[in-house]
């Protein structure tokens, strides 16, 4: 009878607890959820950036406004166009959708607006400098042209 | 007796389930998020030209005029170069007066985006080593070509 009670939790394997699971998992939740942006833009245009050894990462994701420079994906027009937020415009719409982001801005991010060119390797630079101009109009001064790094 | 104890305790939860569902929330996450963050090669623009604009004498020896043709060829004055000679060029352009001395780019309207992007590239290459900040944005004079 002793015997028995003694060898008993030899033959049984202890079960893992898995109450702290739960709290690990939503610790890694919250992370992603704090740290995600979600992507608010779809692109309508294709565009390759071009590549560079002096290319930075852009700092404050909140204060960036993006440009897209390419060509339709729809395949509608053969013309490089632009596109900002999430419709082809024109280069008179860029003062009006740099007041429109300012607006939403925080005012600490309305300091280091950055404007990020995302445009195709072959846009022609008439397209480009329209741009520039328009953005030198309505102040928007910081600008970066999105490329990739070669290391 | 038995039966008394049992009634006074509540049962425990079955929480087994609240990782999966804190998984799947997790998965969603992961897969709608941007972990990218953009890079680019970050610029400064003048300000837009005003009214009454004082006309600057700059020394012609001051100045680097460098052509970007539609074709994409690179040239200081009339002189071919390449992007190499270019960035080597500018370097030593920029030591001697970094803060007064002017690059004057003439960019055909036709020109890839590509070529001047790596036009513009190799000048910030070539100020880093400055130690002074590349503040193009008072040294480069950008003129919209007017090449056919």
């Amino acid at each position: 009878m002793i015997r028995r009670r003694f060898t008993r939790p030899d033959h049984s394997v202890p079960e893992l607890n898995m109450a702290s699971l739960p709290d690990l998992i939503f610790t890694v939740l919250f992370f992603f959820m704090i740290v995600t942006h979600m992507r608010d833009v779809e692109k309508h245009v294709q565009y390759t950036v071009p590549s560079g050894t002096e290319v930075e990462k852009d700092a404050h994701k909140s204060a960036i406004v993006h440009i897209f420079i390419g060509k339709p994906i729809d395949g509608s027009s053969d013309n490089y166009q632009i596109q900002l937020n999430n419709e082809i415009a024109t280069v008179q719409d860029i003062a009006r959708f740099i007041e429109s982001e300012r607006r939403q801005m925080a005012t600490e991010d309305n300091e280091r607006m950055t404007i990020s060119i995302k445009a195709d390797r072959d846009v022609p630079m008439a397209v480009i400098n329209d741009v520039k101009q328009a953005l030198r109009q309505s102040y928007a001064l910081n600008i970066s042209y999105a490329a990739t790094e070669i290391k | 007796m038995f039966r008394r104890r049992h009634d006074s305790e509540i049962p425990p939860l079955n929480t087994s389930s609240t990782a999966d569902i804190s998984f799947m929330l997790l998965i969603f996450f992961l897969v709608t998020s941007s972990m990218d963050s953009g890079k680019g090669l970050h610029r400064q623009l003048p300000s837009p030209p005003q009214e009454h604009e004082q006309v600057a004498d700059i020394n012609e020896q001051d100045i680097m005029t460098v052509t970007l043709g539609s074709d994409g060829v690179l040239k200081i004055g009339e002189h071919v170069v390449t992007i190499q000679q270019l960035q080597e060029e500018v370097r030593q352009f920029a030591a001697v007066n970094p803060h007064r001395r002017v690059i004057a780019l003439n960019v055909s309207a036709k020109t890839r985006y590509d070529d001047y992007f790596q036009l513009q590239n190799a000048i910030v290459a070539a100020y880093r080593p400055l130690k002074c900040q590349p503040r193009l944005s008072d040294v480069i004079i950008e003129e919209g070509g007017e090449e056919p």
